[in-house]
């Protein structure tokens, strides 16, 4: 922090110097009268002259002597005890409010570009989406490469955080060659495919199923059984059937194993699955689906019917093909099945790693079963064939994702899965050489002479990968460079490697480049500009459509820019903006920093992703629907899936994935305050911690983030040993705030969370003197979310603090979320300079009913987001 | 292959030792002060031990962990090999990874350096105590590590055939032919090595003239990101230029003979003590000064038979689930831990400044299940490393709540590698120093 003070010096002023009258008339009088008997003239005590600090902490030398005398005037440590005068609260108040002031534009000036948007790295995951859509070949490609850092307010994509180091680049080097050995260096002929399918057209066992739940035993007696299929059942349906298929690895035929549970089994024709059992319980909506079978019985496969298709060592590269051929038997309200796909493989006594490739809605009819094609990357599937000498099982497996949830639906009333077909096409799939192979290898009249077919590869591969038109002088140069190397490599194919690779490690690949020698800013030309857009909003390279109406100049015109922003955001791809920016400015990743303690909640902690899914859930839905950003407050919907409507006991929530569902007063629910990412990301994993909420609170929605507490500020006291449950961490903290030196900021911050004291660790709601859902030795506590804003406003709950936002400060709320939002488009702090762009974006959004996609839209069109 | 001109060890070592001819340590070791001649080793033998009760008659015949603690415990039978080194070893029981305490079986070798949560995520993999320390320390020799297993490879999750993990946590593959291992220790360089390496330059100069023709464009702010990136290419350009160095300087000479090169695990007599000898060579020669050593996977194939190696039938996995009688477990592990304290003792024999290459080398080594299929109490033996502060000679037990990983930030910061913390830690263990 001093050190970041100290460099302003160097930064020639850009905002306006703050206050010399406000200081002469408030502060120096409290100086001269508290401060300056021992640091003044007379006595100079540690070197230091009040008196003469330099108010100017912009232009000035003596921000880190502020600084340091913030800290000792904020913790009551000067004037010392022995002193003989000392200030009233109000007038230290006056004082420490003043420094922060001035220190907090003193580092916004230190921070500024000025108002330019400074080249930039890609960032790991924008470079992995990059590299996916550039190459088409979907990989995780940022999987090695270091986490990026984060700026103030959140954002990765600040250039002032991204830095790149040694690390880095080894990284871009490494993944460049073996992702394009991996492309180009393809076999001309088509390994040999290994394929199964199956027409599922089994026929019922002829032994009778037993109903036993003793199953263990009978279990190791079936094994010896030859028979198949085989079943038993457990109240109705067969835990296990097991169904024989045929295919061929390539060589030889193959039967794998395929094994039906808790399905229903139309003789000769199909499968049928539903989303629970018949057995699981509907007694009380709320408790979890009963557990039987499995290592541990978790996850969803081993709990659920489901087809499981066992395959042995299948080939674990390259791209796969599954065929399903499926239809849906409507459940009660005309409600379908979703069909969901994964591949797993058993990792060793007793786990397993799944991961799903497909999940869809079946709407086709029994009579017209529907076919469903799937491509899949196998490397980003825990498929196993290492090729040693133990035969590596990989599962495929179907199930409905239709679940019961919190409704009190029966079998009956259950939308069923129907699956008439399936088959699997290992290695490539059905098109040889792969897409992405043909895509960099052009069709060419110059395939024999290699220099001219370099040429023709390059004229493709190089507009593309430095997302603009590229010189005939920077293509002879990579052509130059092939031919110097050319000597040394084995084939055209390992030089054509080498060759693009060092496309690939080109700043102008990795970097987002908008040359521009002057200081003043331009206006981005159109490539630039399709670059900047597809970023936003993609975190990807622009595609087709964006790069050829850049070709033809007309990218720019607004209409055609509102309409590109309306594609995009409907495009799949915008889920690259809902989660990163989601993620970074609500800081979700919050959860991943408190561990649920154990000791006061039964919750597996490794279920707590649903948490973050929510909250990139609410935010889609508000994007995708168009919906306005008040929602973000307040809402009369919740977007869950069954599990987060178990976590709020929500009732009658049945289906699959996440959905919009109403919300009435008594679920306590609505906008993103009480996600329970944000309770449990800024709780203690046991206790609720108000203060945390409260800077979550002012930096995250409100922009208004409350300075560092200072580095001499005391730590929370620890309770006496026994007197542990005696106070609550928030009695706890409300004592600390009550140090006179540290009321002064937690009074503008404790308000804003105690309001949320309704909403456990966890975000459960609970009141009165009783949290029903931490352990019983903690069920005992005072709940009291009521609290007085420093202005004096009295709150009574969150209910009324949202309603105070959307009243009182809707102003300020809209222009913070158009703030980050600019920020995380143009990837630097919003500035001083930009207020003007903000307060008319903030004037076409108010006149729009403050709608989400009317704000991004406004931010596009904006001299900001159009000038380099 | 059995070309086998096996010597005894006293003959293989002199011989090896006299014909060691090292010119390029003069060039490359930028620092010769003794702090650079630490090394580390981290050994691994796989399915537990045996561990009889403690009222069996039988404790001492037939148990891996002594008897008593302190200075004057009573070694088991089959330590006694370790015995002419008694100061030199500590026996260590109690410890364990605390996340993999209810790892159920045979999955050790992933998180036995590494400490990490697997438990249920692999994902969640972290980096191994011997990088942490090569990352530090093993830049100065030609190999910043020496990583080996008698199966290769880095086989699958849950039946790691490496201990090491890099620092995003994945696999760092190991080598297991000793042929390959020898050449690429002291062999001439490769038409594809240099090949790479070539190319691997080429490919930095294009980019650095791409990048300068780029910076003439750019405005001030522009360049100063620039220069990062600049910056980056250019240290990865000397990590290059370094390793083409070292391609041109030649290998030391070692003379095989006393070597048996070529064999494989499915000797395991020869195979095993050959590995040992490669280690204690590259230590020698400076080629590297961090070595790990998995001297089985978990998983059946021809590790799985060493057990036939001393005269016992059966696989080793299936010893390790004998629990009524431990005579033939204890003849088993008597015979792995010869090779071991075998290794020490070469280790030991070779002169260094003032002590021995032993006192300059920190060993670890151990298992990570105790009992048959628990994953608690580990058997670990640390050794060597006085120069580094250790000291030795007694048995040290500790209660079954001590991390392992307390050892390793010990480890580190006795290796001159600054840690706090390594995952679950809960502070450090100052009784081996």
């Amino acid at each position: 922090m001093i050190v970041k003070v100290l460099d302003l010096i160097l930064v020639v002023g850009i905002l306006p110097v703050f206050g010399n009258t406000e200081f002469n008339k408030e502060i120096k009088p409290l100086i001269d009268k508290y401060c300056v008997s021992c640091h003044g003239p007379e006595t100079t005590k540690a070197k230091l002259r009040m008196d003469l600090l330099d108010p100017d902490m912009i232009n000035g030398k003596d921000g880190e002597m502020w600084q340091e005398a913030l800290d000792l005037v904020n913790t009551n440590d000067m004037p010392t005890k022995k002193a003989k005068v000392h200030p009233t609260k109000e007038e230290r108040e006056k004082m420490v409010e003043w420094i922060t002031h001035n220190l907090r534009k003193a580092v916004e000036a230190q921070r500024s570009t000025g108002g330019n948007i400074i080249m930039r790295r890609l960032t790991a995951y924008e470079y992995s989406n990059t590299m996916r859509d550039f190459l088409m070949l979907d990989l995780d490609y940022a999987r090695d490469l270091p986490v990026e850092g984060l700026a103030k307010e959140g954002f990765a994509n600040n250039t002032k955080v991204l830095g790149t180091s040694a690390l880095h680049f080894e990284y871009f080097k490494k993944i460049a060659t073996d992702s394009l050995n991996k492309v180009i260096m393809v076999p001309e002929k088509q390994p040999a495919v290994y394929t199964f399918k199956s027409e599922l057209e089994f026929k019922l066992p002829k032994e009778k199923p037993v109903t036993d739940s003793n199953e263990s035993k009978k279990d190791s007696k079936r094994k010896k059984k030859k028979s198949k299929p085989t079943s038993k059942t457990l109240a109705g349906l067969p835990i296990k059937m097991i169904l024989k298929m045929e295919g061929t690895n390539g060589k030889n035929k193959i039967s794998p194993v395929a094994e039906l549970h808790f399905g229903e089994l139309v003789e000769g024709k199909g499968v049928i699955l539903a989303g629970n059992r018949d057995i699981d319980k509907i007694g009380d909506p709320f408790a979890e689906d009963k557990k039987i079978g499995g290592s541990k019985g978790a996850g969803r496969t081993g709990l659920q019917p489901n087809i499981d298709f066992r395959l042995v060592d299948p080939p674990y590269t390259g791209k796969v093909l599954v065929r399903v051929k499926a239809a849906a038997i409507p459940g009660k309200g005309g409600t379908y099945p979703k069909m969901s796909l994964e591949f797993g493989s058993f990792r060793g006594a007793g786990y397993t790693q799944e991961k799903e490739f497909a999940n869809v809605e079946v709407k086709a009819s029994m009579d017209k079963p529907q076919v469903f094609e799937f491509y899949v990357q196998a490397e980003n599937y825990p498929i196993q064939a290492n090729g040693s000498s133990a035969r590596h099982v990989t599962n495929l497996r179907i199930y409905n994702d239709f679940r019961r949830g919190t409704s009190s639906l029966t079998y009956n009333d259950l939308p069923k899965l129907y699956l008439e077909s399936i088959e699997v096409v290992f290695n490539g799939g059905e098109i040889w050489p792969p897409v992405a192979t043909q895509n960099i290898l052009v069709d060419s009249k110059n395939k024999n002479n290699e220099e001219a077919y370099l040429t023709d590869i390059l004229k493709k591969f190089m507009p593309r990968a430095f997302r603009r038109k590229v010189s005939d002088a920077e293509i002879a140069k990579k052509v130059a460079f092939f031919k110097r190397i050319r000597p040394t490599e084995d084939s055209f194919k390992s030089a054509l490697v080498t060759t693009l690779t060092t496309v690939l490690c080109s700043p102008h690949f990795l970097l987002i480049v908008e040359p521009h020698k002057a200081d003043d800013r331009r206006k981005l030309n159109q490539f630039e500009l399709a670059s900047r857009l597809s970023y936003f909003l993609w975190s990807s390279m622009p595609d087709n459509e964006l790069f050829s109406l850049a070709m033809k100049n007309k990218l720019s015109n607004p209409e055609v820019l509102r309409a590109q922003v309306k594609r995009m955001i409907k495009d799949p791809k915008s889920a690259g903006f809902v989660h990163n920016f989601t993620a970074q400015w609500l800081d979700t990743e919050g959860i991943q920093r408190v561990n649920v303690n154990p000791e006061y909640f039964s919750f597996d902690d490794t279920k707590k992703f649903h948490f973050a899914d929510e909250t990139v859930a609410f935010v889609e839905t508000v994007l995708k629907e168009n919906l306005s950003i008040t929602n973000f407050i307040e809402s009369d919907f919740a977007v869950i899936n069954p599990f987060m409507a178990r976590h709020y006991r929500i009732p009658g929530v049945a289906g699959g994935g996440f959905m919009k569902v109403p919300l009435k007063p008594e679920h306590h629910r609505g906008g993103l305050l009480t996600h329970a990412s944000v309770m449990l990301g800024n709780s203690t994993g046991a206790e609720t911690h108000p203060i945390k909420r409260g800077v979550w609170l002012l930096e995250r929605i409100l922009n208004d983030p409350p300075p560092d507490p200072p580095a001499s500020a005391p730590e929370l006291e620890e309770p006496e040993k026994g007197e542990e449950g005696k106070h609550s961490l928030k009695e706890r903290l409300l004592q600390h705030a009550q140090i006179e030196s540290c009321s002064g900021c937690h009074s503008k911050i404790d308000p804003w969370g105690v309001a949320f004291e309704n909403y456990n660790a966890l975000g459960q709601w609970r009141e009165g003197s009783h949290d029903p859902f931490v352990h019983p030795k903690y069920r005992n506590v005072t709940v009291d979310p009521t609290t007085t804003l420093k202005n004096g406003t009295k709150i009574d709950n969150l209910k009324h603090l949202k309603n105070f936002i959307l009243t009182e400060k809707k102003e300020h709320f809209t222009k913070a979320v158009i703030n980050k939002v600019m920020s995380y488009g143009i990837g630097r702090y919003v500035e001083f300079s930009d207020q003007k762009n903000i307060n008319s974006i903030y004037d076409k959004v108010r006149k729009d009913d403050y709608k989400f996609q009317t704000l991004i839209e406004s931010v596009v069109l904006t001299e900001t987001f159009l000038t380099k | 292959m059995k070309k086998s001109w096996h010597l005894d060890r006293r003959t293989f070592l002199r011989a090896s030792g006299v014909c060691l001819a090292l010119p390029w340590l003069e060039a490359m070791s930028a620092d010769k002060t003794s702090a650079t001649n630490t090394r580390f080793f981290a050994g691994y033998f796989p399915y537990g031990v045996p561990v009889p009760k403690d009222d069996d008659p039988k404790r001492l015949a037939h148990g891996w962990f002594p008897v008593g603690t302190g200075k004057n415990y009573k070694c088991p039978d089959m330590h006694k090999s370790f015995m002419p080194l008694r100061d030199k070893v500590t026996f260590l029981s109690g410890l364990s990874h605390p996340y993999m305490r209810k790892t159920s079986a045979h999955k050790g070798a992933d998180h036995f350096l590494t400490g990490a949560n697997i438990l249920n995520d692999y994902e969640l993999q972290e980096i191994s105590i011997d990088q942490i320390i090569a990352n530090k320390i093993g830049n100065e020799t030609r190999f910043k590590s020496l990583i080996l297993s008698a199966r290769g490879g880095v086989n699958r999750p849950y039946r790691s055939s490496t201990l090491s993990f890099d620092r995003s946590g994945r696999a760092i593959p190991s080598m297991c032919r000793t042929e390959e291992i020898f050449r690429k220790m002291f062999g001439a360089v490769t038409k594809g090595e240099r090949k790479e390496l070539a190319s691997s330059g080429s490919v930095l100069d294009e980019v650095l003239s791409d990048a300068k023709s780029l910076d003439l464009k750019l405005g001030k702010q522009d360049k100063e990101k620039m220069d990062e990136y600049l910056t980056s290419v250019r240290e990865v350009e000397k990590m290059t230029q370094r390793a083409v160095k070292w391609q041109d300087t030649p290998k030391p000479k070692v003379n095989a003979k006393g070597l048996n090169i070529g064999v494989d695990a499915t000797e395991p007599n020869e195979y095993l003590k050959t590995m040992y000898k490669l280690i204690t060579l590259a230590y020698q020669t400076n080629s590297t000064r961090v070595c790990t050593f998995q001297m089985g996977c978990e998983q059946a194939l021809h590790e799985d038979k060493y057990p036939e190696a001393c005269g016992i039938k059966g696989s080793a996995h299936k010893l390790s689930h004998v629990n009524n009688d431990y005579t033939d477990r204890a003849k088993y592990q008597t015979w792995l831990n010869t090779f071991y304290s075998d290794f020490l003792k070469d280790l030991d024999s070779i002169q260094e400044g003032d002590g021995t290459l032993l006192d300059n080398t920190l060993t670890f080594f151990g298992c990570a299940t105790g009992k048959t299929h628990q994953g608690l109490s580990y058997p670990l033996i640390l050794g060597g490393g006085k120069n580094m502060g250790f000291k030795h000679g007694s048995h040290l037990a500790y209660s079954d709540d001590v991390p392992l990983t307390n050892l390793f930030v010990t480890m580190a910061n006795q290796m001159n590698v600054p840690v706090e913390k390594i995952t679950c830690s809960t502070g450090a263990i100052s009784e081996v120093l």
